[in-house]
């Protein structure tokens, strides 16, 4: 549990926060934050970097498929996260992040809100290089 | 906790039994490894400073006008030529300042660090010998290492150049000396100093420090990086789609 609350605090101190192999420019723009609110349809658990893939409804009510990048595994296991339990096929969630430059649906994923209020990090934060 | 025991006291650096600091534990590293050029590296340092934490020495890399032309090359590229990206194993001092942890085992004539990124390991003689005489060039380049006090000096030569040294751009040549200086200031932390000196990239040595902090209770896990790197694909439809992208087509 100690490492957990050591962790936590080095992922929210901007100098030390992560990302686990490539600058954050590269493709993301820290100046298109973007938050997207729907259901988790799948969850890729897999090195350098997991997806989350998300049905989001629009406001004219179509769907959109989301998919978002995050920490490696490591990173998140040492935060409290666990394969198939965190986050799995079904689970409503809100995730703040930053769209990509290429992809519109396509994003760096910073926070995972669930559905109690429970708030995790998911991805490291913008403008750090990455760190 | 027994009657007596101070719980704010803070806990004496542990020593070897030659009386050396053990530097033994789990650390993570993390402040410059992936930077994106000095406007990255200031705003951290402005972060730093507003939220009252220390702010490490940090200095732009002192490269000779034409390095510094190769460099921003890779700049103006925001890092989609990172060999890390590729999965391609960092050397020093990158590797400390992943944001991956590592272990050191200290032992009597020697030190063995184990990365958790890339399942990379470097075993570092302490007992004086030299470098060795048939070293190839190589990403972790060759390392020996002496005591100057507390502080473990660490020598490393014999690099390739297909890594960067810390942030984006940062090139080095077949001639880079990299000297690593560990000091365990603190049982939590260690303050870790580099000097990088290469005559045919750099004016004067560039000198960056971090602060590694213990992992209590944590261990070397396994990242295998390879398995789904997407990156690499997505940024070769990022160049030809991106045109914030204006680097030239050819490297200066």
């Amino acid at each position: 549990m100690r490492t957990v609350l050591v962790l936590a605090v080095i992922l929210a101190t901007p100098h030390v926060a992560v990302l686990a192999h490539h600058s954050f420019a590269a493709e993301y723009d820290s100046e298109k934050p973007v938050t997207v609110a729907g259901t988790v349809t799948k969850v890729e658990w897999m090195n350098p970097h997991i997806y989350v893939t998300l049905d989001v409804k629009g406001a004219d009510g179509r769907v959109a498929q989301w998919r978002l990048e995050g920490y490696p595994p490591n990173m998140l296991v040492r935060q409290g996260w666990k394969k198939d339990v965190t986050l799995k096929p079904g689970t409503e969630v809100t995730v703040t992040g930053w769209r990509s430059r290429m992809d519109p649906t396509h994003g760096a994923g910073r926070q995972v809100t669930f559905a109690d209020g429970t708030k995790l990090w998911m991805g490291p934060p913008a403008g750090t290089g990455g760190l | 906790m027994p009657a007596g025991i101070d719980a704010q006291a803070p806990r004496a650096i542990p020593r070897a039994a030659d009386g050396k600091p053990d530097l033994s534990g789990v650390w993570l590293g993390g402040g410059f490894g992936l930077l994106l050029g000095e406007q990255e590296a200031a705003a951290i340092r402005k972060a730093d400073v507003a939220a009252n934490r220390p702010v490490f020495r940090q200095e732009p890399p002192p490269y000779t006008p034409e390095a510094a032309k190769r460099r921003q090359y890779y700049l103006d590229r925001r890092g989609v030529d990172d060999p890390m990206a590729k999965c391609l194993l960092s050397g020093v001092p990158r590797i400390t300042v992943r944001p991956l942890p590592f272990e050191i085992i200290q032992l009597r004539d020697r030190v063995i660090i184990l990365y958790e990124v890339h399942h990379a390991f470097r075993i570092i003689p302490t007992d004086g010998r030299p470098h060795p005489d048939d070293h190839e060039p190589s990403y972790l380049g060759d390392s020996v290492a002496r005591w100057e006090g507390d502080t473990l000096v660490v020598d490393v030569v014999g690099f390739n150049t297909n890594t960067w040294l810390a942030g984006v751009g940062t090139i080095h040549s077949e001639k880079l000396r990299v000297t690593e200086r560990y000091t365990r200031d603190t049982f939590d932390t260690i303050v870790y100093d580099v000097t990088m000196e290469d005559p045919e990239v750099f004016t004067k040595p560039w000198k960056q420090q971090a602060i590694l902090r213990l992992m209590p209770g944590d261990r070397i896990r396994e990242y295998e990086c390879i398995e789904n790197n997407e990156d690499i694909q997505r940024w070769e439809k990022l160049l030809q789609v991106d045109p914030s992208l204006k680097a030239p087509a050819t490297k200066p």
